[in-house]
């Protein structure tokens, strides 16, 4: 067997990502596992959803974030009359030379880092903008394409009130996200210690911790990771158990109008490979794929109206899913 | 967040030999707690069978029980061995079953599907699993224990298969007595055996022998095969009227005939030595009445006259048409003084004479077989009414009773009547006996008494019939 180093040491990955936490905590008060989703979203090269009431700290977790990567930053406000071409940019004419012509103004879309803040608020074309964006990591204007920096990562967020007024992202639209995360309202202690750090003299100030080098490093090494077959398997058959003719779980047949896609495995499988690395192994585990299921599946399951009457959620139905799925295939 | 304990690539054959040796420690701990519980499962599986066994044989006469029982131990031992060996788990699923219960997070099981790919990342996943497993106890991962749920099972079967095992099995009592059935038939049977060996080896066979044989070995073979001493029975009453029919019904007069000749002759002084032969036997007296006959030319006139007399005596007490014509015409030649003729009509008594010694043996032979026969009624009898008391609800007519060898009887209920007839002779001559013979019925069950006649034939004074 012959073998071959990889290009960054794994161990390298484990530090860069401890050392963005270790920052983000400075800033962030509690939300560890908003924290932790959002730096495998990074590693893992996806983009993620952030949902939650306004003040939870969103977007204060993406410039954070921005300010330790030391990447290039960009936040678009979505709102009804942004429109594509304030995202991607535009030929705007101009007077060079004397002469008067066309040259392409880039939108705030070229950043590493994009913050696109209540996506929701905005039209359906111009999240279409976005998520093609997304999902090429190139914009297209006029005749001319050009490619996105790169890494190229995109945190929307989206408010689950006050939906008066705004246009939910489609299906598949929502596929495009590699995680879609919830903020959850943070508990007494993580409130006291928010308002001591936010309303004393000053507030932390971030250090870059890493680059868009290693970020991309990150992300090849992160791929490395092997997974075995039944690990895989497992992963598989989750993403099975979420479709209502593929499952035996009777929840799933009632309230599930739709499973999670293919891209759900490769979120999964992606996800959990750099939860592996996080957590210091060097190969998946069943523990991993459970980890990332909820963020990697969430926005992936589509709920009949029933489910909706009955108070039955994504996440609910995908724990009772991890509960209900075979990891071991024999005994012995 | 812990670091990798891994950095570095390390010597691949090493891990190999490494993860082999993981491997065998796995397959070890294994094989032993699979050894465990196969032994568990093969000693539920026994147990059930014993008891399984033990219930049948209270359900019903089972006489192999206990070797039955006993065999079902090996085949399940066997079993268990086949299913230990056959259901080996692979290497693959000893990884995994050790990651799943050692909490080594698919490590090793990772390690064992990659050994051989050369991947980026291979080798320091596979230092990784090695440095896990060294400071992990493998064996625990498939401990030897017992499960609480069999080891009450085994206890609840152990205890119920002693029980059935101490207990009085009421079955008992019906195999003892088919055992008892058994010999009995057998002891019956070898009583006609005797009966068929004391022919075959007699001095003087006769021409019903092979047919007596025969007859001798149905019945012990009947008697043999029946399925219980009361079915045996019934083929020894058809067996003796064969037998009779093998008997000449005129032999008794002339038998009687043939001893009245002696008496006769006995008075005069040329047949005294011929009366007693012919008292002797009926062959001697064809020998000794031939010799007469040939001395008849030179007896005195006296001697000639006194026999013609005695002749004509014979003659007159002769119940045999032919003797007493032989006689008569030897008694009228002698008086008239046709020595000729009166030599050869004496000449044909002692043929008849000799004839009669003839159909004496053969009825001897019948009556020998008769009384095998009877020997096996009196046993096989004997076990039906032992049978019938133990079971206190069939009865048997006559099965004891005397005389009339061949009777039958006819009673309420399930009765058999059978007799035995005895008859002894008289004198030195053969004597005929006629009997009848009462069968008492059996005490048990509703069955009334039977009765039964017959008629005995002695075949001589000295045989018991």
């Amino acid at each position: 067997m012959i073998a071959e180093e990889p290009r960054v040491d794994a161990a390298t990955v484990t530090q860069l990502a401890k050392s963005l936490e270790t920052e983000l905590a400075r800033l962030i008060v509690g939300q560890q596992a908003l924290v932790r989703d959002t730096v495998i979203s990074l590693i893992a090269g996806g983009h993620v959803l952030l949902e939650g009431v306004p003040g939870l700290g969103k977007t204060v977790l993406v410039r954070s974030l921005g300010q330790a990567l030391s990447m290039s930053f960009s936040r678009i406000q979505f709102t009804p009359d942004l429109m594509p071409a304030d995202i991607v940019g535009t030929n705007v004419i101009g007077d060079e030379a004397g002469r008067r012509e066309f040259h392409y103004q880039p939108g705030p879309i070229f950043a590493n880092l994009v913050l696109a803040d209540e996506i929701n608020r905005a039209t359906p074309k111009t999240q279409s903008a976005l998520l093609e964006a997304m999902q090429e990591r190139t914009v297209t204007v006029g005749t001319q394409t050009r490619p996105l920096p790169s890494p190229f990562f995109v945190l929307a967020t989206q408010n689950p009130i006050e939906l008066e007024g705004t246009y939910p992202l489609p299906e598949a639209q929502l596929d495009r996200f590699f995680f879609k995360v919830l903020v959850p309202f943070p508990g007494e202690k993580d409130l006291l210690e928010i308002a001591r750090r936010t309303t004393g003299e000053s507030t932390p100030q971030l250090r870059a911790v890493a680059d868009a080098e290693s970020v991309l490093a990150a992300q090849r090494v992160a791929r490395e990771v092997p997974i075995a077959e039944h690990v895989l398997l497992y992963a598989a058959r989750l993403i099975g158990a979420t479709h209502p003719d593929r499952t035996e779980l009777e929840s799933v047949r009632r309230y599930v109008r739709w499973g999670a896609s293919p891209r759900g495995l490769q979120t999964m499988v992606l996800a959990a490979k750099v939860r592996a690395l996080l957590e210091g192994r060097y190969n998946v585990a069943f523990d991993d794929l459970s980890a990332v299921a909820q963020p990697a599946l969430r926005h992936r399951v589509f709920l009949q109206f029933e489910a909706e009457a009955d108070g039955m959620t994504a996440d609910r139905l995908i724990t009772e899913i991890l509960e209900h799925t075979v990891k071991e295939p024999a005994r012995a | 967040m812990a670091a990798p304990r891994a950095g570095r690539a390390g010597n691949p054959g090493g891990d190999m030999n490494s993860l082999d040796a993981i491997i065998r420690e796995l397959g070890g701990a294994a094989a032993r707690a699979r050894a465990a519980r196969y032994a568990v499962h093969a000693l539920v599986a026994a147990l059930a069978w014993i008891g399984l066994v033990l219930v049948i044989a209270r359900l019903t006469p089972f006489e192999g029980r206990v070797l039955v029982a006993a065999v079902g131990i090996p085949i399940v031992l066997a079993v268990a061995l086949l299913a230990w060996l056959v259901r080996r788990p692979n290497a693959s699923i000893l990884m995994r079953l050790a990651d799943f219960r050692l909490g080594l997070k698919e490590r090793l099981s990772t390690a064992w599907e990659r050994r051989r790919e050369s991947g980026p990342m291979d080798a320091m996943q596979l230092k990784d699993a090695l440095a896990r497993a060294a400071d992990a106890r493998l064996a625990t991962a498939f401990p030897v224990r017992v499960n609480r749920g069999e080891a009450s099972v085994v206890a609840v079967l152990a205890i119920f298969a002693l029980a059935l095992a101490l207990l009085p099995n009421p079955m008992d009592q019906v195999l003892a007595q088919r055992q008892a059935d058994r010999v009995s038939q057998a002891r019956a049977a070898r009583a006609v055996q005797a009966a068929q060996k004391k022919i075959a080896d007699s001095p003087k066979p006769t021409p019903v022998d092979p047919q007596v044989q025969k007859i001798l070995q149905d019945a012990a073979a009947k008697i043999r095969e029946a399925d219980s001493p009361r079915k045996a029975l019934e083929s020894i009453t058809p067996a003796e009227q064969q037998l009779q029919k093998l008997t000449d019904p005129g032999t008794p007069a002339l038998s009687s005939s043939a001893q009245n000749l002696a008496n006769a002759l006995s008075a005069t002084a040329a047949g005294k030595s011929a009366a007693q032969a012919i008292s002797s036997s009926p062959a001697k007296g064809a020998q000794s009445v031939r010799d007469l006959a040939s001395q008849l030319q030179s007896l005195s006139p006296k001697d000639r006259d006194e026999l013609a007399k005695a002749l004509a005596k014979a003659a007159q007490q002769a119940q045999n048409s032919q003797m007493r014509d032989s006689l008569n015409k030897a008694s009228s030649s002698l008086k008239n003084g046709d020595t000729s003729s009166a030599s050869q009509a004496l000449n044909d008594v002692a043929s008849q004479l000799d004839s009669l010694q003839q159909r004496q043996n053969a009825d001897q032979a019948v009556a020998s077989a008769i009384n095998g026969l009877e020997a096996a009624r009196q046993e096989l009898a004997a076990q039906a009414d032992r049978d019938a008391r133990g079971q206190g609800a069939q009865a048997n007519a006559g099965s004891s009773a005397s005389p009339g060898a061949g009777a039958s009887g006819s009673g309420n209920g399930n009765g058999n009547g059978n007799g035995n007839g005895t008859g002894t002779g008289t004198g030195t001559g053969t004597g005929t006996a006629t009997g009848t013979g009462n069968g008492n019925g059996g005490t048990g069950g509703t069955g009334g008494n039977g009765s039964g006649t017959g008629n005995g034939s002695a075949a001589q004074s000295t045989e018991r019939v």
